[in-house]
């Protein structure tokens, strides 16, 4: 067994664990810190896939920054445990676990269907052969090139939700309301 | 003699299965689950799941843009995290609890 | 990238590698403790630890037993779990985040090349900075876990700190980006080497009585760094996280013994990570002033007259040493700032974070990337 594959194996339990511990904790902040360790998990995966410039952005943002709100408000909401955890209701909780087996069905059978089928694509090519700096630069070229458009409704949308999420706290029964 | 290429040899195929069984579990969350907080850390983890699909193509086909395309979904779920994380706190703030069904108060 | 190796020998030789810099920041740890000590005394001109040994360095020896022997408390109401994972994961982050600093020139053999570094990952910058972002956990656990109102807040106030600086430091950092152009840590050292050269705007001015370090090229983003790295590591004037005087020492109010032995490790691991990049951005890296690393290998070869090979080695000691010169300097820094300067009040602090150093560190930003793309395109 490879160096590679043994990785793989690895974070891919590491991520399944932890997001199977996110639906499944009953206390909301172990599910949060749940989340950021497949978040770490994924950055792992990116990384693995040779996206380094990615898996640093992964970091920073969702595990440095998201979760952490995630975390801070649940640990300022002091919801020890929970009420009313998972769905109610016999025929509606029964009709959503049989969409979520259905789901798993498919990926059971494309996972079969993978096996079958000879692999086509195999990891030759620019992106793999070239490992390095050049990773980054493309991904620069071409998200302020080919993608600049995107890039700019970006902004703009986020300029957008920093208002409209500062307006819905400061409105009444937000954190920072004027009453 | 039983074959083990697959568990040595890591193909595409293995991230898109990962990448799969990760959106299911969102989705399973998504559905099963009645707090707010925990519904939008399930909406997380399926976008976090098509990253990976997203960067594995990206990675065996040898072209750039499927990065590029992360890019833009990281910066959409973290302003989704930010207007829910507003809202779950409105709700807080007037029943105490952040289940999904008090989310029919806000109609009209 | 994390060539984490191919063979199984160069696995081992990395993990070791990595094994021997974590070993080394924890080692630090007391001599940082006690140079803090005697340091605080002599500025405010009372007597530190001088009873044990010479110069109280036993002290030390003391403290480690002190530490050890102390009752493992854990609080009634607290998380068992978190309160225990909380003090180890503090360690982690900072821990690694350092493994990523290139401390000499590489030791090249015949097959070999040794990286001075724990491993080499090749965006170097943006991995640090996620990596010590996620130290915000260790400090929100740690409040969680104990159970007490005081630790909660006190990990609320510390972690919106972080994740409130860690913009202006970022954004700090993407001047010194745009100047070298790449993320990696040791292209930037090399591109410090030599003396003082401008060019742009079709002038080349070059001032030879000094080095060519970023803090020439970038005063305002290394002023905004380091204050913000102060930030990062909660020392003072913006340790709001362990003000015992005005707030109750905040997230490890429950903490003692050897549990709050982690969380200094943790603290001073974070402000080693802050010294490293400190001097690799801005000072040089382990590049020795006027000197280049072939210059220093040349000199060695003539003047004791060695083997290649023992001069690689002599070659990388030296380096070795000039970064560690830096490195030191920047860490009574450290020390000697948080004795003399009164601290924050909270609103300040937010304040100085969004209202002050961010608009700043985007103007840096901006005025880098103008400066960069006019001096290359035009001329006057």
């Amino acid at each position: 067994m490879t160096a590679d594959a043994f990785l793989f194996w690895f974070l891919a339990f590491v991520t399944v664990v932890s997001g199977l511990s996110v639906i499944l904790m009953v206390n909301p902040i172990y599910s949060a810190l749940s989340l950021a360790m497949t978040m770490i998990g994924v950055a792992a995966i990116f990384v693995t896939l040779n996206a380094y410039f990615l898996a640093g952005v992964q970091l920073i943002v969702y595990a440095g920054a998201v979760m952490v709100l995630f975390v801070m408000v649940l640990m300022l909401f002091d919801l020890k445990h929970e009420i009313q955890a998972f769905t109610r209701g016999r025929l509606t909780g029964a009709i959503k676990i049989a969409s979520v087996g259905i789901l798993s069905g498919l990926i059971v059978g494309a996972v079969t269907m993978g096996l079958k089928t000879p692999v086509v694509i195999t990891a030759s090519s620019d992106v793999a052969a070239a490992p390095t700096v050049d990773t980054t630069r493309a991904l620069a070229e071409n998200l302020f090139i080919k993608n600049v458009l995107g890039f700019e409704v970006l902004g703009v949308m986020l300029l957008v939700i920093a208002v409209g999420a500062v307006a819905l706290s400061r409105s009444k029964g937000g954190t920072h309301a004027r009453d | 003699m039983l074959e083990t290429s697959i568990f040595t040899e890591i193909t595409l195929n293995h991230y898109l299965v990962l990448s799969a069984i990760m959106f299911s579990l969102g989705m399973a969350g998504v559905l099963l689950r009645r707090n707010l907080i925990v519904l939008l850390m399930s909406i997380e983890l399926m976008l976090n799941a098509v990253n990976i699909s997203f960067v594995a193509f990206s990675h065996y086909m040898g072209k750039i843009d499927g990065q590029v395309m992360v890019f833009f979904v990281m910066t959409i779920a973290a302003a989704e995290a930010a207007v829910g994380l507003a809202l779950a706190v409105s709700i807080f703030k007037r029943f105490k609890e952040v289940n999904i069904r008090f989310f029919e108060h806000l109609k009209g | 990238m994390t060539t984490m190796g191919s063979t199984t020998i160069e696995i081992a030789i990395n993990l070791v590698k990595t094994i021997l810099v974590f070993l080394m920041m924890v080692q630090a740890v007391p001599i940082l403790v006690w140079l803090e000590r005697r340091g605080s005394a002599f500025i405010q001109n009372r007597f530190g630890p001088n009873r044990v040994g010479p110069l109280g360095l036993v002290q030390l020896l003391a403290d480690a037993v002190k530490f050890l022997k102390k009752e493992d408390f854990v609080p009634e109401k607290g998380n068992r779990f978190l309160f225990y994972c909380a003090p180890v994961f503090a360690m982690i982050p900072g821990a690694i985040a350092y493994m990523a600093i290139p401390m000499s020139v590489p030791l090249v053999t015949e097959s070999y090349t040794f990286l001075i570094q724990g491993y080499e990952i090749n965006v170097g910058i943006v991995f640090i900075l996620g990596i010590s972002s996620l130290a915000a956990y260790t400090i929100l656990m740690a409040g969680w876990g104990s159970g007490s109102k005081f630790s909660l807040m006190g990990a609320l106030r510390a972690s919106a700190q972080i994740i409130s600086y860690e913009l202006a430091l970022g954004l700090a950092i993407v001047g010194v980006i745009l100047l070298y152009g790449t993320f990696n840590l040791a292209e930037m050292i090399q591109s410090q080497s030599g003396s003082l050269n401008f060019q742009g705007f079709g002038y080349t001015v070059a001032a030879n009585w000094l080095p060519n370090w970023g803090i020439f090229y970038q005063p305002i983003g290394a002023l905004l760094f380091f204050a913000a790295t102060f930030a990062e590591s909660n020392r003072l004037p913006f340790d709001l996280a362990e003000g015992e005087a005005e707030l109750v020492a905040g997230f490890h109010t429950e903490y003692g013994g050897f549990k709050m032995l982690m969380f200094f490790i943790g603290e001073y691991a974070h402000m080693m990570v802050a010294s490293g990049l400190m001097v690799t951005f801005f000072f040089g890296g382990y590049s020795i002033w006027n000197f280049s690393p072939e210059e220093v290998h040349s000199w060695i070869m003539n003047t004791f007259s060695v083997a290649p090979f023992t001069a690689n080695v002599l070659n990388s000691i030296i380096h070795f040493l000039s970064y560690t010169i830096k490195f030191a300097l920047f860490l009574w820094i450290f020390i000697h700032v948080r004795w003399t300067l009164p601290r924050f009040r909270y609103d300040q602090l937010m304040d100085l974070g969004w209202k002050t150093m961010l608009p700043w560190a985007l103007a840096n930003s901006i005025l880098t990337a103008a400066i960069i793309f006019i001096g290359s395109h035009f001329t006057l």
